[in-house]
């Protein structure tokens, strides 16, 4: 097998798994667009994604097509929860309050499910089939490719609907000024709700796509990690730059874990963090804010 | 009841101790201190010598995070450094202990300025973000460069020795930790009476006035970073003798969190709040576990339940805290002494 | 008594002899103590779980049969969630309230390395646990621990053996989780692959917590081995491993070592786990050769018992042997005294738990067997005579 097939295969499972990094990309987006907060329980509300599946699909032995939609509405509950009754009241507070409460709140999910599902690492019902897919000669998982199109077709559908929609609408206009939006009549603390619900229902997604791969555990929300570095890269509230940044860290995993070893892929996307927040710390899209000093 | 208290010169207005009331306190709690070993088992000693640990490394992210307005989750890494540096030493060169664990505070405080770099350039939670960066970078080095830090399987350390005498029981570095985490209190409860310390707290307060006033940024933000990371770093060191082996997953991310919830729950920018906090939660696990036992026999399989029990613990005390009592337990113990300085005229 | 299990009932039994310790039972003999850092809760729990039933099992016989020289054995243990912090706070805790606390039961290969200097300190007790680390078996520097079963770097080297006789010059992928327990036994499995004339083609390392393993199984694609060979997993990435190198229709055997080797876990996996293989120190709860121990299993337990059960039941076992021989010839039981009788044992009858006798001539027990999973019965099948390191 020639090396260049061997280099396209690679980097096609790099841009796969990468489209799962934007995917939970766009789950930190939307809710920093929206409310200026940076939610680190993001990870943990897609581990509950997984989970909610788990429940539903092999403990209730519902259709698959009825628990998906039902584990993606648990992880909207998630986000409204949340909102409601703890973003809410912090209202106006330190961004890094904000922040850490997301941390613990992280902790509260960990516990949560430990709790009701226990610790041992468990594996979903499958529902993508196992047939490899080969685009030529070119090998591709299945999962991937379908992941990958998942992705896609969710980020466009979220393109589009920041353009067209009414709550887009009043998204992009809540984030860009919130006094302004509010006297224009737009319902900014609902801005603030639904920012959330999308946002947590598109992060149990994600955990539902993760969990047909490598099936669902409590240290799965690990995840979130590679993904605020991928928000970091693509900036905090560009929905573009979070799927560019997805897939180019999604890259960077692959060549780095093929050519160099697995254990070097974290060292490299962090290292790009770093490099990021001292050049440009705003991301390659993210509007430019940031006080310098 | 406590009417007034007049200061007649700067120096009594500055002093750490104002009142007869607090010097009474405060020699209360060093006879207790003192008398703790003679009186506690094994068990408690050992939480009593991780609390010592735990007050060290607060304290020390408080004067960071608290006091300088930066926030870091890499106090963890931080720690392993100084614990990495110890274990080194301990193991390479056998310099006494006291040595090791000012190197290990040095060498870490040297990784604390470079970490703290991006901050000249970003802040709040940007920065928070780097540091996580910063510590994985560092866990990375932990683990591949085996020929000093002994790769995965980490070092073992020998126990510090004081005159010839190994201290290996929990006894014996009660006398060593405790005294330490003393001094480096009283240390960070100096420093914000000095223009230092003073300079932290207006560069939190606003960062633009702090500069307007005369105050380079760029010093004193590494500065912060620099001592926040001895203090870690130290605390890292008696780690190190205290667990007698050093090894990547020593210090996890999980650390960092854990320190960063300590500060949180005990009060920012505030020395008591530190050490309150890093106290109640080293402890908290361990009053769970309590709670647990006693409630064996009427729950089923509540030993299995422990775990679960404590991490949403962890995180419900992180949020409870921020949600309700953003000054932490230090604002609690403040307000107890309030009533009583009000008492019988407020009731 | 709806929802007060057996377990409960034991913890409490212990809490409460802890509670009214000496006095309120005035025995002329006291009772020899089991303590343990059992990780009941953690990633570890499932191994926990077992491993306490097992311990309990083995120690219920034994008491029946009169205890060593007439003293009744109990284990008081406590859940350490497999932090090694909690595990320490557990044996100080377990330590100041137990007397005659001569044996160890630890969690984790941190906490081995851990608590070394304070075993050695308090020469009063052995210790073994769920850790199979290389680094342990090294009788200078862990004088008083050992391992009921052979390290790692053995679990590899009687996994090459078996290839080397069944293939002589097969061509061998490692993959190994980054992290201390994953790395353990690279090294010497490269010297040993050498020696053994086997060909490592390829080392893959994952990150831990890796999900997505397409990249890895390309690599294990261009590399075409003939065995492919996991440590440091308990279950996940391995089934994505396989059904990716299914599809792509690789040849390659994968094999695990023991932690990987649980029927119960891969019954979930289905159809893709056929054929997996690995190295078991350990008979299967329903292995049918004759073994009196495992009867004896059954009749307690109708239903099956994971491998940690068999770990725990038999480090009990060898742990009590311990003890039994030193207070046969008339020694204090010291950590000291309890290892050299550990080490006399010798072509050791262990009921069947281990097919062959076994030996303990230094800190571990270097014997395994090679079984491979049968999706269509959910069992694990021998597809090997039991492997001796020790000639």
């Amino acid at each position: 097998m020639s090396d260049l097939l061997f280099f396209i295969e690679v980097s096609l499972a790099g841009l796969g798994s990468g489209a799962l990094l934007s995917l939970t990309a766009l789950a930190f987006v939307l809710i920093y667009k929206a409310t200026r907060v940076i939610n680190l329980a993001v990870g943990e509300t897609l581990m509950m994604g997984g989970y909610f599946f788990f429940a539903l699909a092999a403990g209730m032995s519902l259709p698959v097509w009825v628990a998906i939609p039902l584990a993606i509405a648990g992880g909207g509950l998630i986000g409204a929860i949340v909102e409601r009754g703890i973003i809410r009241r912090m209202l106006g507070e330190s961004p890094i309050s904000v922040f850490m409460v997301t941390v613990g709140l992280g902790s509260v999910l960990v516990g949560l499910v430990e709790f009701i599902w226990g610790t041992d690492p468990r594996s979903l019902p499958d529902f993508m089939g196992s047939a490899p897919i080969f685009l030529g000669e070119v090998y591709v998982s299945r999962k991937i490719a379908i992941s990958f199109v998942v992705a896609a077709v969710v980020i466009a559908i979220f393109l589009i609907l920041f353009r067209y929609w009414r709550g887009g609408v009043a998204l992009r206009a809540t984030a860009t000024d919130q006094a302004a939006a509010y006297s224009c009549g737009i319902n900014v603390p609902g801005v603030f709700s639904l920012a959330w619900i999308i946002g947590c229902g598109t992060a149990a997604g994600a955990g539902m796509l993760l969990g047909q791969i490598g099936g669902i555990a409590p240290t799965m929300g690990a995840f979130g990690l590679s993904a605020l570095v991928v928000v970091i890269v693509g900036g905090l509230d560009s929905v573009a730059g979070a799927l560019i940044a997805g897939l180019f860290i999604g890259l960077v995993e692959a060549w780095t874990g093929t050519y160099l070893g697995g254990e070097y892929k974290l060292v490299f996307t962090f290292g790009i963090l770093i490099l990021m927040l001292m050049i440009r710390p705003y991301g390659l899209f993210g509007t430019t804010e940031i006080e310098r000093l | 009841m406590r009417i007034a208290t007049a200061n007649e010169t700067y120096l009594a207005d500055e002093a750490l101790l104002s009142t007869r009331t607090q010097w009474a306190w405060m020699g209360i709690l060093a006879l207790v201190l003192i008398a703790a070993p003679f009186v506690l088992n094994n068990y408690w000693l050992y939480l009593a010598c991780l609390v010592a640990i735990n007050v060290a490394s607060a304290t020390g992210l408080n004067i960071l995070t608290g006091y300088t307005g930066l926030v870091s989750l890499g106090q963890g890494a931080f720690m392993a450094v100084g614990a990495y540096t110890v274990a080194w030493l301990e193991a390479n060169v056998g310099t006494p202990f006291f040595v090791n664990l000012v190197a290990g505070g040095a060498l870490a405080a040297l990784v604390g300025v470079f970490v703290g770099i991006p901050s000249l350039r970003v802040k709040g939670l940007y920065l928070a973000i780097a540091t996580i960066g910063a510590s994985i970078i560092l866990q990375f080095f932990f683990v591949n460069w085996s020929s000093v830090t002994g790769g995965s399987r980490g070092i073992n350390v020998a126990p510090a020795t004081f005159f010839g005498t190994q201290l290996t029981t929990y006894f014996q570095l009660y006398w060593l930790f405790v005294p330490i985490a003393a001094l480096m209190v009283l240390g960070a409860a100096n420093l914000f009476r000095t223009r230092v310390g003073r300079a932290f707290i207006a560069i939190r307060d606003r960062d633009i006035s702090a500069e307007v006033l005369g105050i380079p940024l760029l010093r004193y933000k590494l500065l912060s970073f620099a001592i926040s990371s001895f203090y870690a770093g130290v605390a890292g060191g008696m780690w190190a003798y205290f667990f007698r082996s050093v090894s990547p997953e020593s210090f996890t991310i999980v650390e960092s969190i854990f320190y960063l919830a300590a500060v949180i729950v005990g009060g920012m920018g505030s020395i008591l709040g530190g050490v309150i906090g890093a106290a109640f939660m080293t402890l908290v696990p361990e009053i769970l576990r309590f709670g647990v036992e006693i409630a064996s026999p009427y729950v089923s399989n509540a030993a299995t339940l422990l775990s679960p029990i404590r991490t949403v613990a962890f995180g419900g005390l992180i949020i409870a805290f921020l949600v309700l009592e953003p000054q932490g337990l230090a604002e609690i113990v403040q307000r107890i002494r309030r009533f009583f300085h009000l008492w019988p005229f407020k009731k | 008594m709806s929802g007060i299990t057996k377990r409960t009932l034991l913890a409490l039994a212990a809490s409460s002899a802890l509670a009214f310790s000496a006095p309120a039972f005035a025995q002329d003999k006291e009772d020899i103590v089991i303590g343990g850092s059992i990780p009941l809760t953690g990633v570890f729990a499932f191994a926990g779980v077992a491993i306490e039933a097992g311990i309990q099992d083995y120690l219920k016989i034994l008491n029946e049969q009169g205890g060593i020289d007439g003293r009744q054995v109990r284990l008081a243990y406590e859940d350490t969630g497999y932090q090694v912090d909690q595990s320490v706070a557990v044996f100080n805790k377990l330590t100041s309230q137990n007397e005659n606390m001569h044996l160890y039961y630890g969690d984790s290969t941190a906490f081995s390395r851990t608590i070394n200097p304070e075993l050695i300190r308090r020469n009063a007790m052995i210790m073994a646990g769920a850790s199979f680390a290389s680094e342990i078996n090294d009788p200078e520097n862990f004088p008083y621990q050992f391992i009921a079963g052979p390290d790692y770097s053995e679990m590899f080297s009687i996994l090459l053996e078996y290839i080397a006789k069944e293939k002589p010059g097969a061509r061998i992928v490692t993959v190994n989780s980054d992290s201390e327990f994953g790395r353990d036994p690279i090294e010497s499995t490269r010297a040993r692959a050498a020696e053994l004339g086997l060909e490592i083609v390829e080392e893959i390392i994952t990150p831990p917590g890796a999900v997505d393993v397409s990249t890895e199984v390309l690599k294990l694609r261009r590399a075409r081995p003939d065995y492919t060979l996991f440590h440091g997993y308990i279950l996940a990435p391995l089934p994505e491993f396989m059904t990716q190198a299914k599809q792509l229709g690789l040849e390659t055997k994968f094999m695990g070592t023991f932690w990987s080797m649980d029927s119960s876990i891969w019954a979930d996996v289905g159809e893709v786990a056929d054929g997996f293989m690995g190295v078991m120190p350990y008979r299967y709860y329903y292995d049918e050769e004759d073994a009196p121990m495992l009867d004896r299993i059954r009749q307690m337990r109708p239903e099956y018992q994971a491998t940690g059960y068999m770990q725990g039941f038999l480090t009990a076992m060898l742990m009590t042997e311990a003890a039994k021989r030193t207070l046969a010839a008339g020694n204090e039981l010291t950590a000291e005294n309890l290892k050299a009788s550990l080490n006399t044992i010798e072509d050791f009858d262990t009921g069947g738990i281990i097919g062959v006798p076994i030996s303990v001539p230094g800190n571990t027990v270097p014997v395994g067997r090679i079984y491979q999973y049968d999706a269509a019965d959910k069992r694990m099948e021998p597809v090997s005579d039991w492997i001796s390191l020790q000639e």
